[in-house]
């Protein structure tokens, strides 16, 4: 790295100068270990409520709205922790963000159009 | 540190043993500007082929009988063409060749962030480049470059799998180019040079990196779709596996709209700097320029629908995005406006590189009003899939990204090589080029109001004449393409020694020598003055001397 930065990296003085603590934040290995051991707990709870989806048959809706929030968990601490979203510089968590409302533009508008698909109803055969 | 003295040669210089050792200095380094040579290369051989088809494609079109190839095969020839031009040519043109070469001379870096990374894009490229020749080799593909479902994913008896995993490969190299791109425009950047000191280049370029960064994935993701119901059969998109194809126009179309951004950009950003230098002043309204590439770039994620206005997608979807396709023509007019106020009272010369900055300005303001009319959802239902859309998108993506890539050429060629071309012949052939693109294109806006759609090679004999005017623009535009080739290619032997800054123009890349040392600057240069920092006073007096080397 060191050699690269002989070649390369000499004119760094855009925002290198404020985020040099950014550079040398990090994650200990504890935080590694309890995060993964959230995500171990996560999906077991993801097995657990495809289960109880089973037995106690669960409105359909209910379950989606169980597994999403589970996936949501597992993602949030994985761009966070071991992707090292929470200990980086404000410019990466923006695009880390951007990338979410980017997302979420696409499937909120493609949605939009399924729910809105037959408004208003097909008219009718002429007169 | 920031004055660390590096060993000082021209990034062409060649001391080599032998012949290998050569082939490897160049598949093996990690200059910006080698990489950009190499893309330099590939690029314009897939530019070449893809005109080929359309070769093929406009003879066809001569007659109406279609007598020269077979339905199937015309499918196949106008796929060729579609896939080689947007993939591996349009979306990598700009950014990968004069981004690579420039981006680190702009910001008065010694490379980009990532110089591994930079050549792992170029390695990518020629991945996904063999894939997509070898679908050719093999038989070619039917579906169109938009690889509408159900079509692709179940019916197709072509190299669908290959083509889409060329694409598909390709796209990580545009990711790879545009992380490299925004790292260094973040971190890189020379002392003193702050935001709103940037050439407009350089905020273009980092504006693309943006969407490409997050639009390329989702193409990615229904491509490899495709495939997975291509191959397993599991039903995604086709109604009888209980999939849904419009869906894969709603991913499909959520990448291939901001593409067009991706293509033209890039462009914008070229032309910013052309206008310019050529017209001796700084440009006008620098900050409204900057911000519009990124409004561009948003608003650009909000469109795509209207691609989809036939596709059975609800009408209300449908009015929302006609009317986001509107706003999104602000900011394009914008850029437009502020460089026609750039040239006034400018001290205009008409060297190449503007002949083709004026040619854009031209041509993409007819691609970009007819887009307005395809905007509109009443028109657009009338001329979907005519020939009014094929010119539409040619006038914006051969009217505008062609015409900034070849001025780009010829504006930085002097410090690409340290050579100056032939100026007489570059202007003959950018008018060649001008004129041949109108004759080409204009006709097809003609055609297709009056009903003519794409993709059809056999047709009613009273669009004869003007699919013949068509082709014989084809012809002369193809001539246009080919002289700049020949005199680019004798001027690295006979051109004129071009020195550092042959343009006087200002930006850092002008402030090193050409062609640049390995390393870029002797120095990294400290910036204390704003971009296209002109004297005022420039333009009145170039206006009483006479600039040497204006044909007018």
């Amino acid at each position: 790295m060191a050699k690269t930065s002989t070649s390369a990296g000499h004119g760094a003085h855009g925002d290198g100068a404020h985020s040099e603590h950014a550079a040398h934040a990090h994650i200990s290995r504890g935080t590694y270990y309890r995060v993964f051991a959230a995500l171990m707990v996560l999906m077991a709870l993801t097995v657990g409520a495809w289960w109880i989806e089973g037995i106690v048959a669960l409105p359909r809706l209910l379950g989606v709205a169980i597994a999403m929030a589970i996936a949501i968990a597992k993602t949030t601490l994985i761009v966070l922790y071991f992707m090292h979203v929470k200990v980086s510089e404000r410019a990466t968590q923006l695009y880390a963000a951007a990338a979410f409302i980017g997302f979420a533009i696409m499937v909120i508008i493609t949605m939009g159009d399924y729910f809105a698909r037959g408004w208003p109803p097909p008219p009718g055969p002429l007169p | 540190m920031a004055t660390t003295a590096l060993p000082q040669r021209g990034y062409l210089h060649d001391d080599t043993p032998n012949l290998g050792e050569w082939i490897r200095s160049w598949l093996f380094t990690v200059d910006h500007k080698r990489i950009a040579i190499l893309y330099l290369l590939a690029i314009n051989f897939f530019f070449l082929l893809g005109g080929l088809a359309a070769t093929f494609v406009r003879i066809e079109l001569i007659t109406p009988q279609g007598d020269l190839m077979s339905s199937d095969v015309y499918n196949r020839m106008f796929t060729l063409h579609g896939v080689i031009m947007i993939f591996f040519f349009l979306i990598p043109a700009i950014p990968a060749v004069l981004g690579n070469f420039l981006m680190p001379l702009m910001l008065g870096a010694r490379d980009l962030a990532f110089p591994r990374l930079n050549l792992l894009s170029w390695y990518l490229y020629m991945f996904g480049g063999v894939f997509a020749l070898s679908a050719a080799v093999l038989g070619g593909v039917d579906t169109g470059w938009t690889f509408y479902t159900p079509f692709s994913s179940t019916y197709s008896n072509s190299n669908v799998i290959l083509t889409i995993t060329g694409a598909f490969i390709m796209g990580f190299s545009s990711i790879a180019t545009a992380v490299n791109f925004i790292a260094t425009t973040h971190k890189m950047r020379a002392p003193g040079l702050t935001w709103f000191r940037l050439p407009l280049f350089v905020w273009a370029m980092y504006a693309t990196s943006l969407v490409i960064v997050l639009a390329t994935p989702v193409v990615g993701i229904a491509l490899l779709l495709v495939a997975i119901e291509r191959i397993w059969g599991v039903g995604i998109f086709d109604p009888a596996l209980g999939g849904d194809p419009v869906l894969f126009q709603h991913l499909f179309w959520f990448y291939s709209h901001p593409a067009v951004y991706i293509m033209i950009l890039p462009a914008f950003g070229v032309i910013s700097e052309l206008i310019s230098t050529f017209s001796r002043k700084r440009i006008f309204g620098y900050e409204f320029i900057a911000f519009s590439s990124m409004a561009i770039a948003i608003l650009g994620f909000l469109v795509w629908g209207h691609h989809m206005f036939v596709s059975s997608q609800s009408v209300y979807s449908s009015l929302v995005f006609s009317f986001i396709t509107m706003l999104i023509a602000i900011p394009s007019a914008i850029k437009v406006f502020n460089w026609t106020a750039t040239l006034y009272k400018g001290s205009i010369s008409y060297r190449t590189p503007m002949l083709y900055a004026l040619g854009f300005m031209g041509l993409f303001v007819i691609g970009g009003l007819t887009g307005i009319f395809l905007g509109v959802v009443a028109i657009d239902i009338h001329v979907t899939d005519t020939y009014f859309v094929v010119a539409h998108f040619h006038y914006v993506m051969v009217g505008g990204t062609i015409m900034a890539y070849l001025g780009g050429i010829h504006f930085w060629w002097p410090k690409m090589t340290g050579r100056m071309y032939n100026e007489i012949w570059g202007g003959i052939s950018a008018l060649i080029i001008f004129v041949g693109f109108n004759m080409t294109f204009f006709p097809q806006f003609v055609l297709g109001y009056l009903g003519m759609p794409r993709r059809y090679h056999v047709y009613p004999e009273e669009f004869q004449i003007l699919h013949v005017l068509s082709s014989a623009g084809a012809t002369v535009l193809a001539v246009g393409f080919v002289i700049p080739i020949i005199y680019l290619m004798l001027s690295l032997k006979t051109g004129r020694i071009a020195g550092d800054n042959p343009w006087e123009a200002t930006g850092l890349e002008w402030r090193t020598s050409s062609p640049p040392p390995t390393h870029n600057f002797e120095a990294i240069p400290v910036v204390t003055t704003e971009a296209y920092a002109y004297p005022p006073e420039a333009a009145a007096r170039d206006a009483a001397e006479w600039r040497p080397g204006s044909p007018l």
